[in-house]
């Protein structure tokens, strides 16, 4: 015990370094929680001194659905009629479904799909944050997962009907006498007052018509024709696309993307990614292979050894040529060797996931993009009237007839391949869609999408067939549990379900901010009014603690509910708790004639156990909490814990290092500013007289 | 070393005679206890659909508000009784009723807009619960309850180790947990009060209230304790009861500050947090207020008065 007490000595720079230490802290902190101070001035640096000071990620705190609103639901599965070790997998499967029509159908960015089991049931919760028609999304989590096996439309899409060319024709005769009145207007009228009489493109038309800067493959007509003017020209005629007519006006040009045009020559190994070919077995044979003809290749002899050597499909008639292409269009490794070999030059070696490369860079551009105004009147063409044919049409076979589809592999070749079973009515379309479809490909949709497209090798009778594609184990167990779940769901149900409206959100969120800062105010006000000048270090180290607690729930991405904030703002309340212990001691050493320096070395030390066993009782409540609770619970006992632990670091790390540092400028019995000091005395007369 | 705590003990510049009154304060605090236990058997605590299953809507209208009769018909013609209708602050109605599947909840909707004529109607929440849902709340509830107290007590009893004289390490937890149980009875019974004349529901958000009290009422007891203890290790002669006062009067001011601190900022949780947690720091408020009581006048003298049966009746 006496040892501990003991204070220990630091130096005065010792105490400065730690002040300056607990200072960078909160700096760190600040710029955690808040980037966006830090890169509106690095912003401000870049644009005066052009340098590139990257800017720090600014991702936002994680809010939970009843702060940003959305729908919380609870699934429960079916199970009954599955075998229990098929459990787990099949409530996988329906996870999976939602999942892919939560993102796909629904377009939710972040869904949160999870399973739990609890007891014997099995349960699958659904976060849908933003999402506002929560009964759509009901609708389209409880359809039954739709299996299709399609094959190619060998019919062309209808003719158009006398009546449409007709209404068609109609249409687009309108529309040319219309440019023709504003090309009659525009002697009178200038081009902006044009637009917004006549322009049918609303999008440019809120813009005085402009369009923005242009690219080739954007709107190749209208690029054209940019090309060949210059800035101010009105075009003379109208420019015909797809969609309509249109009078341009070039405003401006600038430089766009750097592009190169180029020929690659791949090798590529067993286990590389896309590669067909058995050639090189592994990585070694394809290197050495690579490096044999990176000796003799020149730009002459580029396009024969392609022909000759590159394992690309198609390498044979394209001669391995790319055309065209700009930064982001390549993987980075490929792009960035294409981009830094010379012009006529063959570049270095390039490996990338899909083998060895060589690359003969043909030439190299910059392209220009045009800043161009438009008038625009919309005609119609075929697609108007008459859909585009669908690539796909229903062979008759479905879900329903799958008996079964599991993973297996190739006795031979090892290769993993996904084995189905049909029932008898499946086997028997089954046979005949394969037979007449020898060669051609066979798409099998799941919920409108295709999953598999295979080449069908021979007619298949006996109802089972093999898919064989490019599969990982993973992929291929993913795929026989997508289209087990498609042939057999398991049913769910819905058995519970919380929406929040993103308003009510906000407004929560909002509230809760107010209480928030009036609550640390009011805490601040009294710990200065009664603390004096120990509570104002306390509020620094307060404040040190509120940034540091806000930065670990950014870092850890712990996801602030209502609930979580109420527990935030409640251990900003118990945070100071530890500080009041502190100051309360040091009043009673400051009684006893203590010097300020002694006083709160013991103050600190005989503070310490309370602290500590205080808060570890707090912790331990929310240990059980986060463990046994849900949503509403865990968003609380996580923030409070978190709180907790963070407000004992600050108490016994920032406070002390400030008081060391702070009580040395005063006089060593302190002064008015000590509650407790001088006071004894007087005090201690008074308990004689007693 | 010891003669310098010895002079500060002498020193103390306050002296309540708090243990003195020990029989006055804990008769208070079971009358308080009693009364509660009486409350919440008699009227009960009204469990919300966290509990019991069923369904919460919170709808705003643009246009006025139908009458809570013309809505609570709307769920009786589609066959949904136990309808409850409260208006609340705006232009909201809250409506609890029974488990709704989502085509109920839709039809519902429908006429609800028909009846009030604003189809622009804004559903604010909704909330549904199926009955194997709140029946795992309620056991989880009561779970966490259960073993928060007892791993409390392990810890006290362990923290507390070394001070077996003259009072058992254990008995400190025990103690502890007897003041706590008084704050969280006293909660209950404003609630079953709140939920006979106002209607407030008990959900798990109120049970999370409860446990926090726990954690919070037991932190502020120990560090009243753990004063006791260490004036115990330099007790010399001195009574017992008269240690107890003493570290009862050197945490006095401590209990008092720390609380009101942490009552400000649930003050200000309460009045500009919303409505949405209001209930729920309402009771943390009345739990964390009557902690500091507790740990002060309850806690304390029953330390000493267990000190005084087991000394003189060998009791305990």
């Amino acid at each position: 015990m006496a040892s501990n007490l003991a204070p220990k000595k630091f130096t005065r720079t010792q105490i400065r370094w730690r002040v300056a230490g607990s200072f960078a802290l909160l700096l760190l902190c600040l710029v955690i929680v808040y980037p966006s101070a830090v890169n509106s001035s690095f912003k401000f640096i870049n644009e005066k001194l052009g340098i590139g000071v990257p800017l720090l990620p600014d991702n936002g705190f994680n809010l939970g659905l009843d702060l940003q609103g959305g729908a919380h639901l609870i699934y429960q599965a079916d199970t009954i009629s599955i075998p229990e070790a098929d459990r787990a997998e099949a409530v996988e499967g329906v996870r999976d479904v939602i999942e892919r029509r939560v993102r796909g159908g629904l377009g939710v960015a972040e869904p949160l799909v999870q399973t739990t089991k609890v007891g014997s049931d099995y349960r699958v919760i659904v976060e849908l944050p933003g999402v506002t028609d929560v009964n759509e999304a009901i609708g389209m989590i409880g359809e039954t997962p739709v299996l299709a096996f399609k094959e190619q439309n060998t019919q062309g899409s209808r003719e158009m009907t006398a009546e449409e060319t007709k209404e068609m024709n109609e249409y687009n005769k309108a529309a040319e006498k219309k440019i023709n009145q504003v090309y009659v207007d525009l002697r009178r009228i200038n081009f902006t007052d044009a637009v917004n009489r006549y322009s049918e493109d609303l999008i440019s038309k809120s813009n005085n018509g402009n369009m923005g800067f242009i690219t080739e493959m954007q709107y190749p007509e209208i690029y054209e024709w940019a090309q060949t003017h210059k800035n101010g020209e009105t075009s003379k005629t109208a420019i015909k696309t797809d969609d309509g007519l249109s009078i341009l006006k070039r405003i401006s040009e600038k430089e766009g993307q750097t592009q190169v045009d180029a020929a690659h020559l791949l090798i590529c190994y067993k286990g590389a990614e896309r590669c067909d070919s058995a050639l090189y077995k592994n990585k070694n044979e394809a290197k050495a292979k690579i490096e044999d003809l990176k000796k003799q290749a020149t730009a002459n002899n580029f396009a024969d050894l392609v022909k000759q050597y590159s394992t690309e499909p198609g390498a044979y008639e394209r001669g391995g040529d790319l055309g065209w292409f700009e930064k982001g269009d390549m993987v980075p490794e490929f792009e960035d060797a294409a981009f830094a070999t010379a012009k006529g030059q063959i570049s270095e070696i390039v490996e990338t996931p899909f083998g060895f490369h060589l690359i003969y860079k043909k030439d190299e551009r910059v392209t220009k993009e045009y800043e161009v105004a438009r008038i625009f009147v919309k005609t119609k063409n075929e697609t108007d009237f008459v859909p585009p044919a669908e690539e796909w049409v229903d062979s008759g076979l479905s879900g329903k007839q799958l008996k079964r589809a599991e993973v297996v592999s190739d006795s031979r070749t090892g290769q993993v391949q996904v084995s189905l079973q049909f029932d008898t009515d499946g086997a028997k379309i089954f046979g005949d869609v394969t037979s007449r479809n020898v060669g051609k490909p066979v798409a099998i949709f799941l919920d409108g999408q295709p999953i598999s497209v295979p080449t069908v090798n021979e007619p298949i009778r006996d109802g089972n067939a093999v898919i064989s594609g490019e599969f990982t184990w993973e992929e291929a167990r993913l795929l026989a549990q997508r289209l087990n779940s498609g042939a057999l769901p398991v049913p769910i149900e819905l058995i519970s379900q919380q929406k929040v409206d993103a308003t009510l959100g906000a407004d929560s969120l909002a509230s809760s901010f107010k209480a928030g800062i009036f609550g640390l105010i009011l805490v601040i006000l009294f710990m200065i009014l009664y603390y004096r000048w120990p509570g104002m270090v306390s509020v620094i180290s307060l404040i040190v603690y509120a940034s540091l607690t806000l930065a670990i729930f950014k870092l850890l991405g712990v996801t602030l509910t209502l609930s979580g904030i109420a527990g935030f703002i409640l251990s900003v309340g118990m945070a100071v708790d530890a500080n009041v212990l502190v100051f309360e001691r040091l009043k009673e050493e400051l009684k006893n004639k203590k010097t300020l320096a002694t006083a709160v070395e013991e103050a600190f030390v005989r503070a310490w156990s309370s602290i500590r066993d205080s808060n570890i009782t707090t912790l331990i409540s929310c240990v059980f909490l986060i463990w046994l609770g849900t949503g509403f619970v865990q968003g609380f006992a996580v923030t409070l814990a978190i709180g907790v632990i963070a407000s004992m670091f600050t108490a016994i790390t920032v406070t002390r290092i400030l008081c060391r540092f702070s009580f040395a400028w005063f006089k060593p019995e302190g002064n008015i500013l000590f509650l407790g000091a001088g006071k004894s005395n007087e005090e201690k007369s008074n308990n004689e007289i007693k | 070393m010891k003669k310098n705590l010895t002079t500060k003990l002498n020193n103390n510049s306050m002296n309540i005679p708090i243990v003195k009154y020990s029989k006055i304060w804990l008769s208070m605090g079971l009358v308080v206890s009693v009364l509660s236990l009486i409350l919440i058997f008699a009227w009960g605590l009204k469990p919300g659909i966290d509990f019991t299953g069923g369904s919460l809507l919170e709808i705003e209208f643009n246009k006025e508000r139908p009458a809570a009769e013309a809505v609570v018909k709307i769920f009786e013609e589609s066959g949904i009784k136990n309808t409850m209708v409260q208006k609340v602050e705006g232009n909201s109605l809250i409506i609890r009723t029974s488990f709704l599947d989502e085509e109920k909840h839709q039809e519902i909707l429908a006429k609800i807009k028909t009846v009030s004529e604003d189809s622009d109607l804004i559903e604010n929440r909704f909330e549904t619960i199926g009955a194997s849902i709140s029946k795992q709340l309620r056991e989880r509830a009561i779970l966490s309850i259960i073993f928060v107290s007892l791993a409390i007590i392990l810890y006290v009893a362990y923290a507390f180790r070394k001070v077996s004289q003259p009072v058992k390490s254990w008995k400190y937890g025990v103690l502890a947990l007897v003041a706590v149980f008084h704050n969280i009875l006293l909660v209950m019974g404003v609630f079953a009060v709140l939920g006979k004349f106002k209607g407030v529901e008990v959900d798990t958000a109120f049970v999370v209230a409860l446990l926090t009290v726990l954690g919070y009422s037991i932190n502020d007891t120990i560090v009243v304790y753990d004063r006791i203890r260490e004036n115990l290790i330099n007790r010399g002669n001195r009574a017992f009861a008269e240690v107890v006062n003493d570290g009862l009067n050197q945490s006095f001011f401590r209990s008092i500050n720390t609380t009101a601190t942490t009552l400000f900022t649930l003050f200000a949780l309460y009045f500009f947090g919303g409505a949405t947690i209001s209930n729920f720091v309402l009771a943390l408020i009345i739990g964390v207020g009557v902690g500091a009581f507790s740990s002060i006048f309850i806690a304390s003298p029953l330390l000493a008065v267990t000190e005084n049966w087991q000394r003189t009746k060998k009791l305990w």
